[in-house]
């Protein structure tokens, strides 16, 4: 996240991940998201070190579910809401207005 | 979950994760790792483990650096046991960090008290590793040993032996032969030079660079000159690969370069500039060489015995010695390696044992700074125990505090390190070694390594005190009196070995002032020398005249009062002796004696006193009768109670007269009991040498610089041919007859000043947190009626315990340690009682000095304050 608010491009990711496993969104579940929806095969060590940042920055909160209690459940907080739809906004005023298809090149 | 990841790639990403996290991270990746070995097979499971384990690393790495430096604990992990095992150390780190920050004067005591251990050290040992522990650049160096290097060989004795003596591969002569070198247009400069048998180079197993070494025959009288050059002569003039068959001019003869030495390659020490082909005369018995032979492989010296006895065996059928320099009776091989270092070993070693000495007495400041910290500490240590934390914790935290130390103190240390590096090459006795030792990085690596070795055992101190100790029954006693036995200790360790030190110099100082004390039956001061040498092509009379018309045109600077020369200048060694017999005594034995050629003034110039008879004056012509002046330990020696002036002396078969008595003067060395000496002057006898001083006693002792450097101008307008070898003065001159004590004794002086500064500083730091720990007591007893000056009595007489406890240890370890500088002393014993008594005083004081200030403090407490704190 910068100092606007905005967020990277590999948190925004991790935290819509998050959001789409809600419920079940422990680490490796949110790698398999992530993994699943872009086809990277992206390390488990940096999936949690981003979720660490997020938290620490308060975009997310982590919790151990009663039922299993090894486990590290994450959730995305009402700042992270607040991020996200910040990052969206600022993306789509960057993409208004671009017309890709004048600037792709003529196929024949 | 059949789930287990293969035992290396679990162990790299455990130490990363958070304890709490591990069985999470760990288990799920195995199931996934155990899924796709299902479905893939083998082989590309792995694959994707291990890059699964090579991309989570550096994000892991990060992470416990960052947790660790910004103490981030998510909510989930709360009252989840501890985080990554590497993630404490980076927390205590930051931790220590923290409070040497808020701690400045402890921190940059203990960082710069370090550091300039460590500095000191690693600069002695990379000096030391560099002279005494390099390679020597011959091949197998254990197979080459010196001869009998106590005596000088003749030509004569090596042409003989060589082709008779079996037990060595083989072996070659060699002597110093500084040479001029003649360039068309350029003054004439001085070389230093050898000259060699032609196999020396064979014997030493060294090859050329450039070109070839020495033939076979190239030794033999009348052979071709040919020279070698070392690899800074070569690069001198030009480097020029074509330098080989070029003839330079040199010694007045032309000379063709046959090769070039690399630039590692020295013999026999690293000034040597350039090597020629020795012309052997096998009728030459003036001894001025010395020989080295190769071993057979794989012998010793002590294996040498049999060609030993053959080689005294042929000395003894060809030679007759006298009893006193009989080479058939004192065969000894000396090792090549001692032979030509040996020498720089004696103040090498001591320098490096006081650096040692002054690392441990910076580590037990050090440490008995720490244990104060932690014993004020007490209480936070107290309830971090009570909170959870178990000893190894408390423990870690203490060394990494350490080690926080140990860095900064190392990378400070590397910096003072080159410089102490340039320091003790300009202090110690190391000669031409000096210009050769170079700083590598390894004096950095070195710096670091000392101080990370010295910080952990530093860290020991006070672990094994908070080991030992009850930690939460610190709580309770918090403040209290008692303790610091541990920091006591070290006080006294560190006083003992200043006192080790300060003795050490102590006794090198009574040496040196007792080497001062020696008259040297001259006056040193304000006299100006200048070392010429002439070609040896040029004939003696034509010696002898430009020899007059410089001592003449050096005569006429400005601001000189008198102007002489001389063959060989007092207090620079033996030599020059020559034969002499009395006339009209043939009973007295054939005997010799210092002889020296002079020009006139001589005497008045150098200041030697006149006892009898007169000094040379005008009326001693080349063509009159032949005068000598001899000094009082010949008169003695020859002429009993009689009056010699106007007796005569034979000096090979012409007689002299003598014509007067001058007072003894230390013709060789310093410390030489008087020895018979008598001087000629040039013009009366038919030799000169090439070799000369030429010598100027100024009007007052600030013009010698000025003289100095005008009489080379006018030395070299006067005669170009001649080359000014070396500019200096009478004192410096006598200085270096002092020897290496005067040195070695300037370095230990600095040394011991800073043992002695780390010294006070340990006293002051122990006793100002006694002061601290008994404040309280002393604020009740004050408010009681206690006398502020008792207080400071207390105190200052608890450090002088302290100092006078250490000072026993150290005077013991002293008489016991001193054997080390013997080489160095001069009349006085390695326990000599003044020394060890001054040393003890010098700490003594410095210690009540830095007791004094704590003190002070202590009795200037305010009762109400104190009490209000509790």
């Amino acid at each position: 996240m910068g100092a606007d608010g905005l967020l990277g491009a590999f948190e925004e990711q991790v935290l819509l991940a998050v959001i789409r496993t809600a419920g079940e969104a422990y680490g490796m579940e949110v790698r398999r998201e992530l993994e699943r929806m872009t086809g990277r095969d992206l390390a488990i060590g940096a999936v949690y070190a981003t979720l660490d940042r997020l938290e620490a920055k308060g975009l997310v909160t982590s919790a151990r579910p009663r039922s299993a209690p090894s486990r590290r459940l994450f959730s995305i907080a009402r700042a992270g809401v607040a991020s996200l739809s910040a990052t969206r906004a600022a993306r789509e005023r960057l993409w208004h207005g671009v017309n890709l298809a004048r600037l792709a090149p003529d196929r024949t | 979950m059949p789930s287990q990841l293969p035992p290396l790639a679990a162990s790299c990403l455990r130490r990363w994760i958070p304890r709490a996290e591990q069985a999470e991270v760990l288990g799920d990746l195995a199931a996934e790792y155990a899924r796709r070995r299902a479905s893939d097979g083998r082989l590309p499971a792995e694959g994707w483990l291990w890059r699964q384990v090579a991309r989570s690393l550096p994000p892991l790495v990060r992470r416990s650096w960052w947790r660790g430096w910004t103490g981030f604990e998510p909510q989930a992990n709360r009252m989840q046991p501890g985080g990554a095992p590497m993630e404490s150390w980076i927390m205590d780190v930051r931790y220590a960090a923290r409070r040497l920050r808020t701690r400045p004067t402890y921190a940059l005591l203990a960082i710069l008290t370090l550091a300039l251990g460590v500095g000191g050290t690693a600069a002695i040992f990379s000096l030391v590793r560099g002279l005494l522990f390099e390679r020597l650049p011959y091949a197998h160096e254990e197979e080459l040993a010196v001869f009998w290097n106590q005596f000088d060989w003749s030509e004569a004795e090596y042409v003989f032996l060589k082709p008779q003596v079996t037990g060595f591969q083989s072996f070659a002569t060699w002597r110093s032969a500084d040479v001029t070198l003649e360039a068309p247009g350029a003054p004439a400069r001085l070389l230093h030079g050898i000259a060699s048998s032609a196999n020396l180079f064979d014997v030493l197993g060294s090859r050329p660079a450039l070109g070839r070494t020495f033939q076979t025959d190239e030794d033999r009288q009348g052979a071709e000159n040919v020279v070698v050059l070392s690899d800074a002569m070569w690069r001198q003039l030009g480097a020029d690969p074509a330098i080989l068959g070029r003839r330079l001019r040199m010694a007045g003869v032309d000379c063709t370069v046959i090769g070039v030495m690399p630039a590692r390659f020295w013999f026999p020490d690293p000034e040597v500039q350039v090597w020629f082909a020795a012309s052997l005369n096998p009728q030459s018995r003036s001894g001025q060489y010395a020989q080295i032979g190769r071993m057979p492989p794989g012998r010793s010296i002590e294996g040498m015995g049999p060609t030993l006895t053959q080689i005294t065996g042929l000395l003894a059928t060809n030679f007759q010695y006298s009893a006193q320099w009989d080479k058939t009776k004192n065969a000894k091989l000396t090792p090549v390696r001692e032979y030509l270092l040996g020498s720089l070993r004696p103040a090498l070693l001591a320098t490096a044992v006081a650096m040692a000495l002054i690392l441990l007495i910076a580590c037990a400041n050090v440490a008995a700074l720490m244990l104060g910290q932690v014993d004020g500490r007490a209480g936070e240590l107290a309830v971090r125990s009570a909170l959870g934390a178990n000893r190894r914790r408390l423990a870690q935290q203490l060394v990494a505090e350490a080690v926080l130390v140990g860095t900064l103190a190392g990378a400070i240390g590397a910096g003072l390190a080159t410089l102490g590096f340039r320091f003790l090459v300009a202090m110690l006795p190391l000669g031409a070694w000096g210009q050769a030792a170079r700083i590598d990085w390894t004096l950095f690596a070195l710096a670091i390594v000392i101080a990370l070795v010295a910080a952990v055992a530093i860290a020991l101190v006070p672990v094994v005190s908070l080991w030992r100790g009850d930690v939460r029954g610190r709580l309770a006693r918090v403040r209290t009196s008692g303790g610091g036995r541990m920091e006591g200790g070290l006080v006294v360790a560190e006083v003992a070995l200043a006192v080790l030190m300060a003795a050490g110099a102590a006794l090198l100082v009574r040496s040196v002032t007792k080497l001062y004390a020696i008259d040297p039956g001259m006056d040193t001061r304000q006299v100006a020398v200048v070392d010429i040498t002439m070609p040896v092509q040029m004939s003696t009379e034509l010696r002898q005249r430009t020899l007059r018309e410089l001592v003449a045109a050096v005569g006429a600077i400005p601001g000189v009062r008198s102007a002489s020369a001389v063959q060989r200048l007092p207090l620079r060694g033996t030599g020059d002796n020559w034969g002499i017999q009395i006339a009209g005594h043939p009973e007295l034995p054939r005997s010799t004696t210092a002889f020296r050629i002079v020009e006139p003034g001589y005497f008045q110039t150098m200041g030697y006193r006149l006892v009898a008879g007169r000094l040379f004056d005008a009326t001693d012509r080349p063509d009159g009768e032949r005068g000598v002046v001899i000094n009082e330990a010949l008169a003695r020696q020859y002429f009993g109670g009689e009056n010699p002036v106007g007796r005569q002396v034979v000096t090979f078969d012409s007689l002299e007269r003598v014509i007067g008595v001058v007072g003894n003067a230390s013709e060789a060395n310093l410390v030489d009991s008087a020895a018979a000496a008598r001087y000629m002057l040039y013009d009366q006898i038919p030799y000169a040498p090439t070799a000369h001083s030429i010598v100027m006693r100024t009007s007052r002792p600030g013009d010698v610089a000025a003289v100095l450097v005008a009489a080379r101008r006018v030395i070299q307008q006067t005669a170009p041919s001649v080359a000014v070898q070396e500019l200096t003065t009478m004192r410096r001159v006598f200085a270096l007859a002092v020897g290496p004590a005067r040195q070695v004794m300037g370095l230990l002086a600095v040394l011991t000043a800073l043992a002695m500064v780390l010294g006070a500083i340990g006293v002051y730091g122990v006793i100002s947190h006694f002061v601290n720990r008994r404040m309280r007591d002393w604020g009740i007893r004050m408010a009681l009626g206690l006398a502020p000056r008792r207080v400071v009595g207390h105190v200052v007489r608890r450090g002088l315990a302290l100092v006078a406890i250490g000072a026993v240890i150290g005077v013991a370890a002293a008489l016991a340690g001193a054997r080390l500088l013997t080489s160095f002393l001069y009349g006085v014993s390695a326990g000599d009682p003044l020394s060890l008594a001054a040393a003890t005083t010098a700490l003594l004081a410095a210690g009540a000095l830095a007791a004094y200030a704590p003190a002070r403090r202590a009795s200037r407490v305010d009762p109400a304050s104190v009490l209000r704190e509790q």
